[in-house]
């Protein structure tokens, strides 16, 4: 702890942290010192001189940063004396000397600190006559940001976040004195995944996005507070609309999660809620093509198919995919639909892509992200996160840089935060058992990183590399984790509320609660509130695909799910989809998935629906509504509800907020939950802690025993190679296709191998290499990439225009013969 | 891979083990970069990225930030009037004047032959034999603005390969700061500085 000390801020003693930068304690203690550099989650600066304060000194009173001193016991400040006074108006006029003050037609007029401080504490008139400098008005940064060198008041927010807090300092200041500019280097644009917290942080309008230019006066903007649905952290966000279009988010400073940060697919991944292609009407399909229809018909038609097949084949045989991006009381709407009305417990709301789902639900010690500020060491044994997750890709690098953790990454290739990293070991996909072994092992050059290890607290950040690598691997990992010292878990899974879904029971093996659902005494209390449950083995998104392909499944439910996109290999989606005779999809769009079903009902995005979301560390938040859904979209429980009662089995469920009330009820982990504790509890949400009921940890083998771990393991077939295949931030998911100024920026696809392997086909960079797996053959522009070990070639997943390749580790590689002309 | 020539490469590399971090050793290398372009190119500043492991928006920072580093095309000899006060006073815009004039070429500019760059600076650091005057950083004290049109002319006629403060001193200089100062052993041999160890001298290659 540190100490307290008492100083004095204009003629009020109040107590502060030694040390605590002045700035900083009179604002906590409500006197706001005005301020243009300084921010709270960035190193001061002291450049802007607007935070200016006299402090009694023995040598005098003297002027002075509050930004850049920090609080000794017995220290005097004033903040509003006449001379502090001056010095912030003779600031001001500074400032605005090269200003155009062209706020009629700046995005920032009306929420601009330069503008409010300028009204507040500014001379209300200016001496300078002469010429303001000049530069070509707003210039491209990058794809999504917009610079005005004219408005830039050189605070350096931005370029000391692109450097401090991104790791990517594109952005920097050039040139000197009185042609000092914000540039990047030419043809060098400042293509960060984080470029859009800049426009949020600059407290001018010299930066603006370029999904946001000219489209609401912030006067005219409603807001509500929110968490963003586009990973599992759940960032806090402010949702901002006009008119009922949703016209920004912008990142809310939430200490637990992403401390007011947002990746540029969270800031601007808001585009696909107001997209024209949003499903307006339920659709039905008439002789292949999909026409538009009523709630009334469609829904009448949904319960006599699916009526007829259950009482044909049974509830079990009908398959439910979906939920892990709706809210919790839509997945627990879903889930006893699914169990209850149908009767079936093939249900899965993760598409073959993650981990188990006792995994996900069950390991603890859990971490919380904010563990990482005060770990000793980390393990990243999982997905590259500055791909998958933004925020816990920041949350690690600044626990490194700032915390001084260790950071142990281990990956099949290069990683955003290999850079931060202690050590670094890259292997085959198929090959991390034995890795796990020769970790344990600890033995020749593992020793250090052991070492590094040995030292707690330990938070092991877990999840599957790629989409090849077989998901007990991970659980290994995590085995292996849990025996470090002081240790802790995060499991990471990247579809938005998938952990919500999982403990709302939208899982072949669990119920509402974190509960195994083979766990006769905790079935027998759901069933006292929900009636009979069904008893047949569980099928998971696999199984279900499989089932349909071979006639044991008829009917498939799919809740805001596309799995042929999705799902890893998609020619079994895709076969099993066909093959079902009846398909009903809740949606937001038509996907490639639902294109193929019968009905395609509207569902409310999020922004349009209220209720609950889960993140990876157990943190239940709220999401909040603020505009309409287009048309005749509704609410997945609402929608399930409609269905339930044509099938004379009513969930009759009253609202979401109900729905909240049941899963505090029958989900023990849940229990006094409710949407009040949540708005409450400021912004950090409420915590589920984790307990003993789901065991998590059952199909690997433990680190030490190396001749399991070897039996594990997986070589590609001979002369093949190992296919790494993994997520990149932008891709051609269905909600990235309809955000417009982010579906450009998808990489695209490509095959990366290594220069050698390279060499050896004879290929060069950018030629066309011809990639066949068990069931397809595509041929993809090569990238030589040394990060990759000889015999591995790395695949982005689910790019524009690609075909999927299948998820099989064996993959042949050959130099693509030339297409004559 | 380096667009450098491996003696260069080499001499990056000893200038970047000299430090702890290769990050401090930007701005050695970027007069390394001068040398082998003239001036500072995007690709020499992409170049002394690599080698650095700054991004080449930071280079480019440090590169505009400072005078001597330059990122346009300079001619083959930089004359530096310095136009600060003492020198001011003792006729330094004369001597400026002078400069344009026998070059045909305004302060701030270079000429079409890429011959020379003229530019006023600020203090040299020279005050004791003002007016103070550079070719190439080389200090030449004292100049009356006829010995500064006699540089010129030499610089024109001659076309030296390496200029020496100490003998354009004697050719053109006049009262100096310190007359018992050591003689000055480094040579310049383009619009940049003279540093041994950075190798921007004659020899430079290594
Ligand atoms: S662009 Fe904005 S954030 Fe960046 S230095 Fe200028 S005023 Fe500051
Ligand atoms: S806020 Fe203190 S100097 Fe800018
Ligand atoms: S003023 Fe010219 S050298 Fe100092």
């Amino acid at each position: 702890m540190t100490d307290l000390v008492k100083i004095t801020v204009d003629g009020r003693e109040i107590e502060v942290p030694a040390g605590e930068l002045v700035i900083k304690a009179a604002q906590d203690h409500g006197t706001y010192i005005p301020r243009f550099c300084w921010h709270p989650r960035m190193k001061e600066v002291g450049m802007c001189r607007m935070c200016l304060v006299e402090i009694e000194t023995p040598r005098g009173t003297i002027l002075t940063t509050s930004c850049t001193t920090p609080a000794s016991a017995g220290m005097v400040v004033h903040t509003a004396s006449e001379t502090t006074k001056k010095a912030q108006a003779g600031i001001l006029e500074f400032l605005l000397i090269n200003h155009p003050l062209d706020c009629p037609v700046c995005d920032k007029g009306g929420e601009c600190p330069l503008q409010d401080q300028t009204m507040a504490y500014g001379p209300g008139e200016s001496r300078f006559v002469e010429e303001k400098r000049h530069f070509e008005k707003p210039i491209p940064i990058s794809d999504l940001v917009f610079l005005d060198r004219e408005r830039c008041i050189l605070c350096a927010r931005c370029t000391r976040f692109a450097d401090e807090i991104a790791g990517d300092p594109l952005i920097e200041f050039k040139d000197r004195g009185n042609h000092t500019q914000v540039q990047t280097f030419p043809d060098l644009p400042f293509s960060s995944y984080f470029s859009g917290n800049t426009v949020q942080i600059c407290p001018v309008g010299a930066l603006t996005a370029s999904a946001y230019r000219f489209k609401a006066r912030p006067w005219d903007l409603r807001r509500v507070e929110s968490s963003c649905s586009h990973c599992t952290v759940g960032c806090s966000i402010a949702v901002e609309a006009s008119r009922n279009d949703v016209l920004r988010f912008n990142g809310v400073d939430n200490d637990a999660t992403n401390q007011g940060w947002l990746s540029d697919k969270c800031r601007f991944g808001f585009e696909f809620i107001g997209s024209e292609n949003r499903l307006r009407t339920p659709l039905i399909k008439v002789d292949g093509e999909f026409q538009e229809t009523t709630w009334a018909d469609a829904l009448d038609l949904v319960a006599e198919r699916l009526g007829s097949i259950i009482e044909e084949h049974g509830g079990e045989a009908v398959g439910g995919i979906g939920g892990a991006r709706s809210t919790n009381e839509d997945a627990y709407a879903f889930g006893k639909f699914m169990r209850t009305v149908v009767g079936s417990n093939h249900l899965d709301a993760q598409l073959d892509d993650g981990l188990d789902a006792r995994f996900l639900a069950g390991v603890s010690p859990r971490a919380k992200i904010g563990d990482l500020d005060h770990a000793a060491a980390i393990l990243l044994w999982a997905p590259d996160l500055k791909e998958e997750s933004g925020s816990l890709y920041l949350r690690v690098r600044h626990a490194v840089q700032e915390g001084g953790a260790k950071l142990v990454v281990i990956h099949p290739r290069r990683t955003g935060l290999d850079d931060r990293a202690t050590h670094k070991l890259t292997y085959r996909p198929g090959q991390g058992f034995g890795l796990l072994a020769d970790l344990a092992g600890g033995e020749g050059d593992y020793a250090a990183v052991l070492e590094t290890l040995s030292h707690g607290p330990v938070v092991a950040i877990v999840g599957r590399t790629g989409l090849t690598e077989a998901p007990e691997l991970a659980e290994a990992v995590a085995g292996f984790a849990l025996g470090l010292p002081d240790a802790t878990v995060l499991p990471f899974a990247r579809r938005s509320n998938v952990f919500g879904a999982l403990d709302m029971g939208v899982a072949p093996s669990l119920l509402p609660g974190r509960v195994a659902a083979d766990d006769a005494e905790a079935m027998a209390q759901l069933e006292a509130v929900w009636g009979p449950i069904p008893t047949h083995e569980a099928r998971d998104t696999l199984g279900i695909l499989e089932g349909l392909a071979v006639g044991d499944l008829k009917a498939l439910i799919l809740l805001g799910a596309d799995p042929v996109r999705d799902v890893p290999d998609a020619t079994v989606a895709r076969r099993g989809i066909e093959a079902a005779e009846f398909v009903v999809a809740i949606d937001l769009f038509l996907t490639d998935t639902n294109q193929l079903a019968d009905v395609v009902l509207p569902a409310e995005a999020f922004g349009e629906k209220e209720g609950t979301v889960t993140n990876l560390e157990g943190r239940v938040q709220k999401v909040n509504r603020i505009v309409t859904g287009p048309g005749q979209s509704q609410a997945d429980w609402a929608i399930l509800d409609d269905i339930s009662r044509r099938l004379s089995k009513p969930l009759a469920f009253a609202s979401a907020e109900a729905i909240c009330k049941e899963i505090a009820d029958v989900a023990p982990a849940y229990a006094g939950m409710t949407w009040e504790l949540l708005e409450w509890d400021e912004k950090e949400g409420a915590v589920v802690p984790y307990g003993e009921a789901v065991q998590p940890l059952i199909h690997h083998p433990a680190a030490a025993d190396r001749k399991a771990l070897e039996a594990m393991s997986r070589q590609p077939s001979s002369g093949a190679f190992a296919l790494h295949l993994a997520r990149t931030l932008y891709d051609d998911g269905v909600l990235m296709r309809n955000s417009l100024s982010l579906h450009a920026l998808a990489p695209g696809a490509a095959v990366h191998l290594h220069p050698e392997d390279a060499g050896r086909l004879g290929v060069t960079e950018g030629a066309l290499v011809e990639v066949k797996s068990v069931d397809a053959s595509i041929r993809l522009p090569a990238v030589l990439d040394s990060s990759l070990l000889t015999g591995v070639v790395y695949v982005p997943f689910n790019q524009p225009w690609t075909p999927s390749l299948g998820a099989a580790l064996s993959v042949v590689v050959a130099a693509g013969k030339e297409v004559s002309a | 891979m380096s667009l450098w020539p491996a003696d260069v490469q080499e001499r990056a590399k000893e200038l970047i083990g000299r430090y702890p971090d290769p990050k401090s050793a930007v701005m050695p290398l970027l007069y390394l970069a001068m040398r082998q372009d003239g001036y500072l190119t995007e690709a020499g500043m992409g170049e002394v990225a690599g080698w650095t492991g700054h991004t080449p928006a930071q280079v480019q920072s440090v590169a505009t930030f400072y005078g001597m580093f330059k990122t346009e095309p300079l001619g083959q000899y930089l004359v530096s009037v310095c136009t600060s006060i003492s020198c001011m006073l003792l006729g330094g815009d004369d001597v400026l004047e002078a400069v344009e004039e026998a070059t045909g070429v305004p302060h701030g500019e270079t000429d079409a032959e890429r011959l020379f760059s003229v530019e006023h600076v600020e203090c040299l650091g020279a005050c004791g034999g003002a007016p103070a005057v550079q070719v190439n950083y080389e200090l030449i004290e004292g100049s009356t603005p006829d010995q500064a049109r006699a540089l010129c002319r030499w610089l024109q006629d001659e076309r030296p390969e390496v200029v020496n403060t100490d003998d354009m001193q004697e050719r053109f200089g006049g009262r100096r700061s310190f007359d018992w100062a050591i003689a000055e052993s480094e040579n310049a041999v383009g619009p940049y500085p003279a540093f041994g160890p950075y190798g921007t001298t004659p020899g430079g290659e290594v």
